[in-house]
């Protein structure tokens, strides 16, 4: 029953949005509102469909109906209640029909959000939205349908015929459930990590929430509405989509760094890097979207951006899901390749003709021409080509190069670490320079000499930083260059929020701590940006430290001996073998006690994970590390194995600084909060007549 | 209102005669750009550029490979697999698999259980053991074929089809008589 639910759920939830697309076209281009009214409303019967199919899929997992064929790939019996329901996206099938959900709620909110505040554009909205969501929808239906299920069809021998299929064929009859239930599969062991609760959401949110700002921005097009309604539509839209892939990003980066035992967290693999080049774009849409909003001007690069952004959440889904490359990440070779390279290329060649059309009839010409190479808009400018450039060269080193070099020459190339780390590290040093300059700069001309002066406090407040690093002992040249250059960049959002609240506290005649709450809360996207600022500049930090710097030793150990590394004292006491996990596994885990200058710090606790396997299955073992944290570093142990005498093998990492990238990465989450949260009507009328002043007095507001 | 006050002012001067005049120093400005990013492509190209080849391949072809670094994907024969805990020594035997498939675990099964397909020793030096480095999974590694005629792993990747494919069950739950 529950398969039956959610499969017509599911084709019902297909229609709606085929019906919903087609109607608002028509609607829009005969100028007939019933119809745009009908295609609204199907559209937003879209999602709640899709939810009674996502969450027959769920209770399937929960209460073990493994006639479902995907329940029984990935839970078993041993499955924990958690991992059942994290299993929902734990597999190609089920994790695109949580994306299709979560892709109707995204459209969903949108419409009813904007539906009056934007009544030329919305048409042409749903019917990008509900085009692009039909095609997801599409390719569950008919290619990775979760909701088969397993038949025997008897045979004349006695012996039947197992076969897969939604309904029932002929003369067909269920299998036994407990025979089903002996051989079910389980969830991979490396999804089984908390994160999974949340590292897939986050990123799928991430990648499908640029749906909103692309579609806003095709039916601007379409629409032929070019002035900066889908700008202002869309900016909170792309803020919260571009939050959720940064936490997606970090959270996949702490997951690696919790399970993988290797002690890193980004291993540029081509799937971390599909996630990756939708971030680098939509960060540069971000910034350039302001000089359109602020000057009228690159209204062709911003459409080129938001559609660049799109455009490579839908190749990085095709290369993540079709099998194309090979990846710890990626899911089976499916059949879904296909269809999903032709509507990437189909979406690009669409996107692009239509601002071809637009700009060949001048409705995309910039109001404002670039006032000096110095000028703020430049500098944007010049960002804006650092993060594209990053983006295609880490396109062209992850998919480009291997993809073209088998065509030319019949011989597959591929690009390792030593390319991506000589490409981007110039390009992100530049970016972090461009972070500490461009805040400083004012819209318009403006010459070298006062972006000097402007400069100069935190050039000097940086240099005497950089000094005091070396002091401690830091002599590596390019370690002390890139902390500078990070540091330059914090320290100019830093003296940009004081100055904010000092003039503030001047102006207004307030305590300097109101002031400072003041500035966040009437220009919270100018000092929301600051914030995130900041949190890039801690995130960098930790890179520079965590990768420079890492420390690693291998040991054997018996019972009561200790290794010494970098200042610490590790000491096997004990070890219990052959413990058993709730979810079946069985552990080894050593208990080690950490000290540093005689006094202990904490016990450890790393495992060796065995993880039961079906009977044509090889069991999974898994090396979980355990680490002791602190903002100086991490303490990194890993069981490596037991040795015929009973000593045990331990390799250890020290990552310096690391933890300032997970710190860094709740800052950055925090500045966007504040960017993004919605403001209040008193508050936007009070902006709109501070802006209206300010520009009477020739003076704008960031 | 006073808001605004510290905010850098929109210069009056006339900025698009400015513009157009200063256009050139957008172009060279543009191109000096695109060099730098075209030289750093080109530059990383050269030190982290490999040739992905099968086994088969790098043995027929060991002098044109000599040397150099290159990422070779093979089948791992599970009984070759010594794993030396103590000194993170890791020492096991590929064998060649066919560079067009349609299913991975058949082609594994296939290639380990083929008595023609060449085969090569592997050893990979301080590396904890991957959980799946086990019989029929498909090691894809970066190295250098030694002299010895060994390949010596630098980075090794493994894929376990059993844990990415959803095949469905066998036909040991159509009982008879059901």
């Amino acid at each position: 029953m529950l398969a039956e639910i959610g499969y017509i759920s599911l084709a019902l939830s297909f229609a709606a949005a085929v019906f919903g697309a087609a109607a608002s076209l028509y609607g829009a281009r005969r100028k007939q509102a019933m119809w745009i009214d009908s295609g609204r409303n199907a559209a937003l019967l879209t999602f709640p469909l899709l939810l009674v199919s996502t969450l027959a899929l769920l209770v399937g997992l929960m209460t073990q109906d493994y006639q479902i064929s995907y329940v029984w790939a990935v839970t078993n019996p041993t499955t924990p209640m958690f991992y059942r329901v994290t299993a929902l996206w734990g597999s190609q099938q089920g994790s695109l029909l949580f994306w299709n959900l979560l892709m109707a709620g995204f459209a969903f909110v949108a419409l009813l959000a904007n539906w009056k505040l934007n009544p030329r554009l919305m048409p042409y909205f749903t019917v990008y939205s509900m085009l692009t969501l039909a095609f997801f929808i599409g390719l569950v239906l008919f290619l990775e349908n979760p909701f088969e299920r397993y038949w025997i069809i008897p045979g004349a021998d006695g012996v039947g015929e197992v076969v897969q299929a939604q309904f029932a064929p002929a003369n067909a009859v269920a299998p036994e459930a407990a025979r089903l239930a002996e051989t079910a599969r389980g969830l991979n062991p490396l999804l089984r990590h908390f994160g999974m609760i949340i590292h897939p959401p986050m990123l799928y949110l991430g990648f499908v929430g640029f749906l909103v700002p692309f579609a806003f921005a095709m039916a601007a097009l379409a629409s032929n509405d070019l002035s900066t309604n889908w700008i202002k539509a869309t900016r909170r839209w792309t803020l919260v989509a571009w939050l959720f892939l940064s936490l997606g990003l970090l959270l996949g980066g702490r997951w690696a760094y919790d399970v993988l035992g290797w002690g890193g967290y980004w291993g540029w693999d081509p799937v971390e890097n599909a996630a990756f080049i939708p971030w680098l774009v939509g960060t540069a849409f971000l910034h350039s979207v302001m000089i359109q909003e602020k000057r009228g001007m690159l209204k062709v690069w911003n459409m080129f951006l938001v559609i660049f952004t799109f455009s490579s959440v839908i190749f990085g889904t095709f290369a993540t899901r079709s099998g194309l490359i090979d990846s710890v990440h990626s899911f089976a070779r499916s059949e879904i390749g296909a269809p999903m390279f032709f509507f990437w290329a189909g979406v690009t060649i669409v996107s692009v003709a239509l601002i071809v059309v637009r700009w060949s009839q001048g409705a995309l010409k910039s109001e404002h021409g670039f006032a000096g190479v110095l000028s703020r808009e430049s500098l944007f400018v010049l960002n804006n080509v650092v993060f594209v450039a990053l983006a295609l060269a880490i396109f062209w080193g992850s998919f480009g190069a291997p993809i073209i070099t088998e065509m030319v020459t019949g011989t597959d190339i591929t690009l390792g670490p030593d390319y991506f780390y000589t490409v981007t590290v110039p390009l992100f040093i530049a970016m972090y320079i461009l972070m500490g300059i461009a805040p400083l700069s004012a819209w318009g001309a403006v010459s070298a000499r006062s972006l000097g002066r402007s400069i100069l406090v935190p050039v000097g407040v940086t240099l005497a930083a950089v000094v005091l690093i070396a002091l401690t002992g830091v002599n590596d040249p390019g370690a002390l260059f890139g902390y500078g250059v990070v540091l330059l960049a914090a320290f100019v959002a830093g003296y940009e929020i004081v100055r904010g609240a000092r003039a503030r506290a001047r102006a207004a005649g307030e305590h300097p701590l109101l002031a400072a709450v003041s500035i966040f809360t009437r220009n919270r996207r100018r000092y929301g940006g600051f914030i995130i600022h900041l949190g890039i500049t801690v995130i960098g930090i930790g890179v520079i430290g965590s990768t420079l710097f890492q420390q690693e030793t291998q040991r054997t150990l018996a019972i009561g001996e200790s290794l010494q590394f970098s200042g610490y004292e590790l000491r096997l006491d004990s070890m219990e073998y052959g413990q058993i996990a709730d979810d079946g596994r069985q552990m080894d885990i050593a208990n080690l006690t950490l000290k540093r200058d005689d006094e202990v710090l904490t016990t450890l606790r790393p495992r060796h994970d065995v993880f039961p396997a079906a009977a044509d299955q090889q069991p999974m073992v898994m090396n979980i590390p355990s680490a002791y944290g602190t903002l100086e570093n991490d303490y990194y142990v890993l069981l490596v194995g037991v040795q015929p005498s009973g000593a045990v093998t331990f390799k250890v990492y020290v990552n310096p600084l690391i933890n300032l990238v997970w710190w860094g990465g709740l800052v950055l989450i925090a500045g966007t909060l504040i960017a993004s949260w919605p403001t209040g009507q008193k508050a936007e009328a009070r902006q709109r007549v501070a802006n209206a002043v300010a520009v009477q007095r020739g003076q704008v507001t960031v | 209102m006073a808001q605004a006050t510290w905010e850098k002012s929109v210069s009056s001067a006339k900025i698009t005669s400015k513009a157009s005049g200063g256009r050139w120093k957008f172009l060279i400005g543009a191109f000096l750009i695109l060099g730098a990013v075209g030289y750093l492509v080109v530059s990383g190209m050269l030190s982290g550029a490999r040739y992905y080849i099968s086994v088969a391949e790098l043995l027929n072809n060991s002098e044109r490979y000599a040397g150099q670094t290159v990422r070779v994907s093979g089948a791992v024969i599970g009984d070759t697999i010594a794993y030396d805990s103590e000194n993170l020594l890791i020492d096991f035997t590929v064998v060649s698999m066919p560079e067009e498939y349609t299913n991975l675990a058949d082609a594994l099964h296939y290639a380990v259980n083929d008595p023609t397909a060449q085969r090569m020793q592997v050893h990979v030096d301080n590396q904890v053991k991957p959980e799946l480095l086990q019989h029929e999974a498909q090691a894809i590694m970066t190295g250098t074929m030694g002299t010895d005629g060994i390949f010596y792993v630098s980075e090794l990747n493994l894929k376990c089809p059993s844990r990415f494919t959803e095949d469905g069950p066998d036909q040991s739950i159509a009982q008879p008589g059901v």
